[in-house]
This record gives C-alpha cells, sequence and structure tokens, in this order.
C-alpha cells in the first residue's frame, strides 16, 4: 500500500465522517434563520463572540456550550439504564455510518489506480443505507421504552409503526429505481445519470423516475421523522415523544443523529434523482478534458458572484434602528474582506489549474473538488426543502399518516414497477 | 305560644304571631321592614322614621312600624310608591351629613346604613353645603371607640346603657344636626358588657378598639359557637378567617341570639376570651419538655401505662360532655381514679346575677350529671396514691398553688392533654396538645341545666386532636363520636332519640330528675 | 330569533385538492415568497429590536403597581382592603394600621402584591375609591432571581413614579 492509497482513505473516510458533523451546526443554522424567515422574524442573531455574529452561527456555539454544561438527568424510575444511554447512541451511530457508501465525487484516477470516493469502498450501496436507516429507528424505539414513560413509549411505537408503513414504498421505489438504473452500486447509479437524454435533458432520477421520486421522497421525510411525518415527537399530544426524558448531551446526540439523517437523507435523494456528484451537463469524461475553460470561466465567475454577494452582506449586516458608529457595518466590512480572502485563494488555486497539464492528476483532482462543491451545494438544497418543508405543511394526524402509506405510497409503488419494468422490457 | 293572626302585607296574606309589633311580626314571615333604631332588646323608640309603613283604610295612614302591634286583617303597604318615596327619603335625610368613611369604617359590610342605601336609595347627595363635622375617635372607655360624624343618633347605644346594665353612661346631647351622643365628662364607659354597643350600633359610629382594623368584615367567616368563659353558655358567633399563607385565626366573638341562655349580648370578658384561642396555644408535644412528634409522645403515653398499675385521671370542667365520658369510660376499664377537682375555677363573687357567673368554666354541670367525684379531698387522697397522673386539660395550678403542688406531685409523673401552654407543660414528663372548644363539636351543659351542642368552627391547618381522640389514642384507637353521642343519650333521657344535628339551636332543658338519674 | 347561518363550501374534496401535492407546492410557494424576501431584505422583516428599541406603552397600559401619595409624599390607601376583595388572584395582602398624621384613621402597615401571582387584570384600580393604586408606572418586564423579588412592599410601591402625564393618565379612562 503506497502513501497515496494511505493519503485517499483519510481523505475519504474523513469526507464521509467530518462533512455530515459539520453540516449539523449549518442545517441547525439553516433551520433556525430559515424558520425566522419564512415567518418573517429572523430568527436568532444575538449570540456573538467579540461582536461578531456569523449571521446567527455562533447561537450554535452557545448552544452546545450550554447542552454540554447542563446537567445530565437520568431519571430514578428508569431502570434499564444501559440501554437508555444506548438508544441516542444508536440513532447517531446509524445516521453517520449510513453516509460511508454515498460517493461523493466520481472514481479518481491517479497514478494509474482508481480510487472509490466514498466513505467505504463496498458494493453494497443502496442496501447498505436501506439497512442502517432502517435499524435507527430501534434506537427512537429503545429511547420510548426504556424512559419508563407513557409519552416516550407512546412516540416510540408511533415511529416504529410509522418505519413499518414508510420502509415498504419506500423500498419499492428503489426497486423501480434499480430496474432503470440496472445497478445497486451508487458510483455506478450516479455516473448513469451523467448521460444526457435526447442530447439535453441530464439523465436524472427525477426525469426517469418522477413518481418514484415523489414516493421516495414522501418516504425519506417520514423516515427521518421530520415534518409532517413527526409524530414520534408530537409535541402537541406527546410533550417530546421518544426524548422527553431525555436532557443535556443526551438529548443532544439525539438532536445531532436527527440532523445527520437528514444530511444523510439529503444525500441519498440527490444521489438516486438529481444526479449526485454530477455537475449538470458535464459528464466526469468532459470536465477533465475541458478542466481549463470551465477553471477559466469559473474564474471570472466567482468575482462577479462574490461582488454581489459582499453587496447582500453590507445590505443585511446592518442594525435596523438608529444607533451610532453601527458596528455591524464594520463587522459586515470584514465579513466580505474574509470572503475576498478566501475568493483570491480559489483564484491562485484556479490559476493553479490553467498552468497544469492538460488531463493530468491536477485536472483530475480539479474535477474531484468541482463534484464534491457540486454534491455538497445540492445537499444543501435539498436540505433547504427539508426545511422549507417544516415550515409550510401541518403534521398529519396519525390515521392520515398511515392511510397515506399503506393506501397511496403503497399501491402507487407498485404501479410505478410494472410501469418502469414494462418501459423497460419494451425498449430493451 | 302566641296565638297566630293573619295580616295582610302588600296585598298578600300573611299568617304572623299576635303580641308583638310589625316589624318582629313579619319579620318572622321573611318580610323586612327597614329599621335603625328598633332593637327587640331595647324596645321601639320610633326616632328614626325608617320603618314607616302605610296601613290601608282606616287609621292614621302612616305609622312607624316598631310602635304598631300587629293586628289581625291589618292591610300593610310596604312597596306602595309614597312608602318608597318616604324610605327614600329617610335615606337621603340620615346621610345629608354622613362622611363617607366606609373605606376606612370597620362596620362596612356589615352596616345597615350601607344595605339601606343599596336597597332604598341608591342616588348621589345633592347636598351642596358642607357637612358638619363632629368629633371622630373618641374613647369612650371599655375599648368602644365612638365616631359622632357616622352617628344617626339612633340612640340604642344609649338606650342599652339605660336599660340594660343600668349604668346610663351615655346620652344624646345638642339638637337637630348638632346631636350627637358622648359620655359625661370624666365619666367613660364603665360596665362589663359596654362592647355590646358595638354590635348595637347600626353604623359604624361605636366600633372596638380591640377589632379597629383587624379585618373586613366580609372576609369572616362566622361559624356558631358557645362561649367556654363561664357557665352560662353564652351562645356567640366565631368570627375567623384563613389569611393567605396563615392559620385559621379567630378575630372576634360575637352574641348570637338565645332566648334562653343570654338572650342578645355577651359580656366583654367573654367577648374577648377568643384571644385564648389564638395565641398562648400549645402546639407540639413535649416529652420531658422538649418538642417531640405526636406520635412519639402518644407512643410515650402507652409505654407509661403498660409501666404503671395505680392511675388517676383529672378532668377539666371545660370538657364537652363527650369526652368526659370518653375519659370516665376509660377510667373504668382501667381502674383508674377519674376527679374532676376543679375548685380553681371558682371565683365567688364575680357573678352579677344577669350573665356573669361565679364558675368560670363551661361544663362543670356535666361533670356532676356524669357523676364524677370532684371533691378535693378524695382527689389528694387519690394523688398521694397514684404512680401517673393523667390530667386532662385541668390547669391544677388554679386550684392548688404551685408551691403546695410540687410536694404533692412528687413521686406521680404527669401526662398533661392540653390546649394551652402552661408552666405545667413544661414540667410534665408527657405533654400533648389538644384541640380547644373553637375546634371540636361537642354537648356542655350551662349553670341553669341547659345542654347546648356547638359544632367545631375553626379549622387549623394542622388539626390538633380533640380530648376524646387523645383518650382513644391511649389504648391505640381511634375515638368513636357517633358512639360516644349514643352513649350519652342513653345516658340523659332529654337527649334520647336526638342525634348531633337535631339538639335545638335553643338547647334542652334539662331538669331536675334527668340529672339524678345520670348520677346514679 | 335564530342565528344567521352561513354554509361554507367544504374544502379538500375536488380531484384537484385530493392529490395533494398541487395544494403542497401552492402553499411552498407562499412560503418560499416570505422567505425570499426576508432574504433580499432583512428590514422588511416584522420584528421590534427589542430592548435597543423600547415599545411604546400606551396609558392604559396595565404595567406594574404603584402606590399614588399625596402632595406631601404620604400615602394615598387607606386600607379599605377594596382591591385585596376584588383582586381574582388573591396577590395582594394587606395589614392595617392606625394613622396618625391627621389626613384620615386608617393606612396600610404592610402592603404587599406578589407579581407572580398577580394576572395584571387592573381590577385592583377600578376597586380604589381613592385613586391610590394604579398600574401606569409603564413597566412591563418584571425581572427578578428569587421568588421574593417579585414580592412588592409598600416602600418599593410607592418609590415608583408614574410614567404618564397627569392629564394624560385621566384622558385615558382609568
Amino acid at each position: 500500500m503506497s502513501a497515496l492509497d494511505i493519503l485517499m482513505v483519510v481523505v475519504r473516510v474523513a469526507f464521509s465522517a467530518f462533512i455530515p458533523l459539520c453540516f449539523i451546526a449549518v442545517c441547525v443554522w439553516m433551520e433556525r434563520r430559515g424558520a425566522g424567515f419564512f415567518q418573517d422574524r429572523s430568527g436568532p442573531n444575538r449570540a456573538n463572540i467579540f461582536g461578531f455574529r456569523a449571521a446567527g452561527l455562533v447561537q450554535n456555539l452557545a448552544d452546545a456550550a450550554k447542552l454540554i454544561f447542563k446537567e445530565d438527568v437520568t431519571s430514578g424510575h428508569i431502570k434499564h439504564k444501559f440501554y437508555f444511554v444506548l438508544a441516542p447512541l444508536i440513532v447517531f451511530f446509524t445516521a453517520v455510518v449510513s453516509f460511508a457508501v454515498v460517493p461523493f465525487a466520481d472514481t479518481l484516477v491517479l497514478g494509474g489506480k482508481s480510487y472509490l470516493m466514498q466513505g467505504i469502498p463496498l458494493d453494497l450501496g443502496i442496501l447498505w443505507f436501506l439497512s442502517f436507516v432502517g435499524f435507527s429507528v430501534y434506537g427512537i424505539i429503545l429511547a420510548g421504552w426504556s424512559s419508563t414513560n407513557k409519552y416516550g413509549v407512546l412516540g416510540g411505537l408511533r415511529s416504529a409503526a410509522q418505519v413499518i408503513s414508510y420502509e415498504i414504498p419506500m423500498g419499492l421505489a428503489i426497486v423501480s429505481l434499480l430496474v432503470v438504473y440496472g445497478t445497486i452500486h451508487l458510483n455506478e447509479i450516479a455516473q448513469f445519470q451523467g448521460q444526457l437524454l435526447f442530447g439535453f435533458i441530464p439523465m436524472w432520477g427525477a426525469v426517469l423516475q418522477p413518481l418514484g421520486m415523489v414516493i421516495f421522497i414522501v418516504a425519506a421525510f417520514a423516515e427521518t421523522n421530520r415534518t409532517p411525518f413527526d409524530l414520534a415527537e408530537g409535541e402537541s399530544e406527546l410533550v417530546a415523544g421518544f426524548h422527553v426524558e431525555y436532557s443535556a448531551m443526551k438529548f443532544a446526540v439525539f438532536f445531532m443523529g436527527e440532523y445527520v439523517a437528514l444530511f444523510v437523507s439529503s444525500a441519498m435523494i440527490v444521489t438516486l434523482f438529481f444526479g449526485g456528484y454530477q455537475v449538470p451537463f458535464l459528464s466526469t469524461a468532459t470536465l477533465i478534458n475541458n478542466a481549463k475553460p470551465v477553471a477559466f470561466l469559473l474564474m471570472i465567475a466567482v468575482p462577479v458572484a462574490m461582488h454581489y454577494f459582499a453587496g447582500w452582506i453590507r445590505r443585511s449586516n446592518v442594525s435596523h434602528y438608529p444607533r451610532e458608529n453601527d458596528p455591524r457595518v464594520f463587522e459586515a466590512e470584514i465579513y466580505i474582506k474574509c470572503f475576498w480572502g478566501l475568493v483570491i485563494f480559489l483564484e491562485v488555486v484556479l490559476l493553479l489549474i490553467l498552468f497544469a497539464d492538460k488531463g493530468g492528476p491536477a485536472a483530475h483532482i480539479f474535477v474531484m473538488l468541482l463534484q464534491m462543491a457540486t454534491f455538497l451545494v445540492k445537499i444543501t438544497m435539498m436540505i433547504f426543502v427539508y426545511i422549507w418543508v417544516r415550515w409550510t405543511l401541518p403534521r398529519f394526524r396519525y390515521d392520515q399518516l398511515q392511510r397515506l402509506g399503506w393506501q397511496t405510497l403503497l399501491p402507487l409503488a407498485l404501479l410505478n414497477i410494472f410501469v418502469t419494468s414494462a418501459v423497460v422490457v419494451a425498449l430493451s | 305560644m302566641a296565638d297566630k293572626i293573619t295580616l295582610f302585607v302588600n296585598g298578600v296574606e300573611v299568617e304572623v304571631e299576635s303580641g308583638k309589633n310589625l316589624i318582629d311580626a313579619v319579620a318572622a314571615a321573611g318580610i323586612e321592614i327597614p329599621h335603625l333604631c328598633y332593637h327587640p332588646a331595647l324596645g321601639a323608640d320610633g326616632n328614626c322614621r325608617m320603618c314607616l309603613v302605610g296601613i290601608e283604610d282606616g287609621r292614621p295612614p302612616l305609622v312607624p312600624a316598631c310602635k304598631t302591634p300587629a293586628q289581625a286583617g291589618m292591610k300593610v303597604l310596604l312597596d306602595a310608591a309614597h312608602i318608597k318615596k318616604i324610605q327614600h327619603d329617610v335615606m337621603e335625610f340620615e346621610l345629608i351629613n354622613h362622611p363617607i368613611d366606609c373605606p376606612i369604617c370597620d362596620q362596612a359590610g356589615e352596616c345597615k346604613l350601607q344595605d339601606y342605601y343599596m336597597t332604598y336609595h341608591g342616588q348621589p347627595s345633592r347636598m351642596t353645603v358642607p357637612q358638619v363635622q363632629k368629633d371622630k375617635k373618641l374613647d369612650f372607655g371599655c375599648g368602644v371607640v365612638h365616631d359622632q360624624e357616622r352617628c344617626v343618633t339612633c340612640g340604642r347605644c344609649v338606650r342599652f346603657c339605660r336599660q340594660i346594665t343600668k349604668t346610663g353612661e351615655l346620652g344624646i346631647v345638642n339638637r337637630s344636626d348638632q346631636a350627637r351622643v358622648t359620655i359625661f365628662p370624666g365619666r367613660p364607659l364603665n360596665n362589663r358588657y359596654a362592647l355590646n354597643v358595638v354590635d348595637l350600633c347600626p353604623v359604624g359610629a361605636m366600633t372596638s378598639r380591640d377589632f379597629r382594623f383587624q379585618q373586613r368584615v366580609w372576609f369572616l367567616k362566622k361559624s356558631p359557637g358557645i362561649c367556654h368563659g363561664c357557665s352560662k353558655g353564652c351562645n356567640i358567633v366565631i368570627d375567623h378567617h384563613r389569611e393567605k399563607y396563615a392559620d385559621d385565626r379567630i378575630y372576634r366573638f360575637r352574641p348570637r341570639h338565645n332566648p334562653q341562655v343570654n338572650g342578645y349580648f355577651i359580656c366583654d370578658e367573654g367577648r374577648l376570651s377568643y384571644k385564648r384561642e389564638n395565641e398562648g396555644r400549645l402546639t407540639a408535644a413535649r416529652l420531658g419538655g422538649q418538642p417531640v412528634a405526636l406520635a412519639d409522645a402518644l407512643a410515650a403515653c402507652h409505654d407509661e401505662l403498660q409501666r404503671t398499675e395505680k392511675v388517676v385521671v383529672l378532668l377539666s370542667p371545660n370538657l364537652s360532655l363527650e369526652q368526659m365520658l370518653a375519659a370516665r369510660e376509660w377510667a373504668a376499664r382501667h381502674g383508674a381514679t377519674l376527679s374532676g377537682y376543679s375548685d380553681g375555677y371558682l371565683k365567688p363573687g364575680d357573678g352579677d346575677g344577669y350573665l356573669i357567673q361565679d364558675d368560670k368554666s363551661a361544663n362543670r354541670a356535666g361533670l356532676l350529671l356524669l357523676g364524677i367525684d370532684c371533691r378535693r379531698e378524695t382527689f389528694l387522697a387519690a394523688l398521694a396514691e397514684a404512680e401517673l397522673l393523667i390530667n386532662c386539660d385541668n390547669e391544677l395550678e388554679r386550684s392548688i398553688p404551685a408551691e403546695e403542688l410540687q410536694p404533692l406531685l412528687k413521686g406521680t409523673r404527669t401526662i398533661l392533654a392540653t390546649s394551652h401552654d402552661s408552666p405545667s407543660a413544661s414540667t410534665a414528663e408527657i405533654a400533648v396538645p389538644v384541640a380547644s372548644f373553637s375546634e371540636y363539636d361537642g354537648a356542655v351543659v350551662n349553670c341553669d341545666g341547659i345542654l347546648q351542642y356547638f359544632r367545631k368552627a375553626v379549622g387549623k391547618n394542622e388539626p390538633l386532636p380533640d380530648m376524646a381522640d387523645f383518650i382513644a389514642a391511649l389504648d391505640g384507637t381511634a375515638a368513636d363520636r357517633a358512639g360516644l353521642f349514643t352513649a350519652l343519650a342513653a345516658l340523659i333521657p332529654a337527649l334520647a332519640g336526638q342525634s348531633a344535628d337535631t339538639v335545638p339551636a335553643q338547647g334542652l332543658k334539662l331538669n331536675e330528675n334527668e340529672a339524678a338519674h345520670v348520677s346514679a | 330569533m335564530g342565528a344567521t347561518v352561513k354554509t361554507l363550501p367544504r374544502k379538500g374534496a375536488s380531484l384537484k385538492e385530493r392529490l395533494y401535492l398541487i395544494e403542497i407546492v401552492k402553499g411552498m410557494a407562499t412560503t418560499f415568497g416570505h422567505f425570499f424576501r426576508n432574504l433580499l431584505d432583512n428590514r422588511r422583516l416584522y420584528v421590534r429590536h427589542y430592548p435597543e428599541v423600547q415599545p411604546e406603552i400606551p396609558v392604559r397600559w396595565r404595567g406594574r403597581h404603584r402606590l399614588t401619595t399625596h402632595e406631601d409624599g404620604s400615602v394615598k390607601c387607606v386600607a379599605c382592603f377594596m382591591c385585596q376583595t376584588n383582586c381574582p388572584a388573591n396577590c395582594i395582602q394587606i395589614t392595617a394600621g392606625e394613622r396618625l398624621d391627621g389626613r384620615t384613621e386608617k393606612m396600610p402597615v404592610k402592603f404587599t402584591i406578589d407579581l407572580l401571582e398577580c394576572i395584571y387584570c387592573g381590577y385592583c384600580v377600578e376597586a380604589c375609591p381613592l385613586d391610590a393604586i394604579r398600574m401606569d408606572t409603564g413597566i412591563f418586564s418584571v425581572t427578578g432571581d428569587k421568588r421574593s423579588s417579585f414580592v412588592l412592599e409598600l416602600s418599593d410601591l410607592l418609590a415608583s413614579k408614574g410614567a404618564f402625564a397627569e392629564e394624560d393618565y385621566k384622558k385615558g379612562g382609568a
């Protein structure tokens, strides 16, 4: 095993382990500020360090500090303390691990060797994801049961019933997808979506399987316990559902697990239906061949975008009331300078690409980075959709939830399999 | 029983007792004729004109109801327009010089003038001239504070001092709007019933210094009770109230009408005896002078009884019949000597032949009724032999001076169940707090042989056991109140067939034969 | 007289509505409109930048209580207990005593309001026959670090001043 091999292992594991964790902060921040903006209020934007609020991101630090230093209560009536502690760990662990098979860039060819760009180079692909997502609900059920609390038990039971109802349509939606893609390997699925349909439409899952996409997304919402399917928490009737007895860091682990699951779920939706890491219209091969023009275009586009972004920061980051020597104007200038510094760094990197060999390792790495960035942008947009739905739709009633799962999604998924199979057989 | 006659009020036929004046007669039928100066105990004066009523056909068309005997066939007009006008105008007249002192007046809430204003007047004053200024906050002695501005010169207080106490300290001087009630210079109220003028006064002119500003009357819960100050057993209203975050507390005693016992009044001493119910109470049990939990003290009593043979039970003459009976039964079961020795409760020469009695205990007649030995010799003889004295709230130091008592109690251990803290509560081996008379139900027999039943009035936050409970707890059981009353009814023929609820409010008169029958 | 009956058409029965997705998209478009507007220009958020920007307290606002005084600073209250009697939350506790300054006979010796129990209904102000208690301090936020700091004593109630001009307060219809 060469040094390059080891480096690549480190890079891949680091990416698939730390990116979901880093995105917890981003998710929480997006959720809160997004909720604020959806509801015409501002969301948390007061916490600051030396006056720097980072648009509310500092609030996450404050929350983290609070959760760490809070008293970690384990009520005396809880008999199975081991399971009680284990439950949040299961939720968190399964969420992180299920990201391991998601490819975040196309196979990297370096020095004649190809590296699969995913945390664990397994061929299990989508099955790995399904199994771990299914397993994460055990954490919730275990939490509800070991809390010895009727609200907790009700939350856990709801969650169990919900998972049974929605795993089936989800699995069936994936079946029809597999019929189209002909593989369970997520990297191959992503590569498949890099093709163009009729020469101008990206061959994304969303285009080939629109019904499957709707079913899968709905089921994914249910699997992640997000509104409108968050009946396991159900504040209005169950206080906090399965995590009613959890406090401090044990609660925080649940909380983080949920946001990791949100991230992974988004990544899965992107991989299956929105081309994964593929840059729209530009397949990996095209990108590698045209690395220099793309880099050149980016060199122009990034400063232009930054210019407008700087204007937006300047407009937004001011005090909305009369204030002498508004410190937030100064704050905004600092942010803008930081971002310009980042842009300059990017420009330098792009410049290096321009002067590198055509089709050499530099081009490969450049494409990899570009695809990673594309992937993260797509995931962020999907997370935004999750948040957007949460702050738009009310929660389902429990019977409505079950009826939707069994009487609507399940027949539709079956129908989708028949139609898809028929079309695939007819075309081949 | 007086004869019934029929008359008409506002055209409605009403059956009333004959031989009464109109106010009392129709009041019994539930019809109120407003009046300020008339009081059934003081007779009609006819000066306030508030009770003017119309009589249809013949007769003078307007008569004061207090001066008019009810007669058969009378047609009384109360709500005719001209009568209403009279009531309205009399009220306006009364209020011309009445200050708007209601916010600071203790009478507010039980003030006739307030009630009548709301019922019969309800208009703002039309007066433009300044009100007549008189003296306020005059000390009339005996704890009576007088406010001349509030006075409506009905003269009830004056008549009370002349007719009831026959001391005549008060009088009305001057005329018209300068008329005022006052004392003779340097001769304040000086009688033992003076505070009754506070109750008599229909307005806030007479207030009690003791109750002054203590509480607003509408907060007070008014529970009926029997005064335990002396053997007369006057009927009282116990005005008590539990303030937020505090304990139920008695604010005052007021007389309650009982023609068989005390009429309309009580003495000042009895009136102020409510303080003893609030203060100086023993609230925690003591074991060797140290405060302990009640259960521990009762357990200690139990141990003590296991060890000893010769026991003397000393009863207080203030206990109720049920409590005495419980003690008598207990003593009979355990072969203990029972005594009611309490000569110290007698204050010869203190009684005045009206309400105040020589005997300052509430139920000495009950002791005798139950045949309990009250003689000094037998008690001292029993005490000399006894190993253990169970003292049921008898204040022994009243009968025997402390220095004489000490040698007598040598070699005798004492269990004291008492409602009030005293030096003997600290010296007794075991002291157990018990409820006082405002906190339990029971029957007492007064000096005239009238048995009266009273109810628990005050509910303390931490209720103390009543004496019957304590006696039952000596055996480790709970007191059977219903059983005690049944046993009592079996002993006293007058109580036969009665339950605690059916004992008449005026009390049961026991005759000599009955008393003799029981003691056997 | 019968009530006017207005029958509203029941929604959600048509096929378009039963498909649900279309309605979801419509709803999401609405919320996104708000989001996008606020993202572009956060000056249009419907928020007050409290505590830097304080709300304007109207005269009729029922704020923290105070006891009013005569010109010479003596308390107007005569301890008539009207406020305590009327208080639905039972948060006022008065102890009355003799008044010796010649104005009247009675005054409060103790007057406590437990702000944790108070529901700010203003009945005490309406009940007061002497305009001795008012809720015109303009204090709308009471903070403390222990329970006892929310129990206002007579001195606390006398210490605070009214936040409004006398004629404005009277006009406010107290």
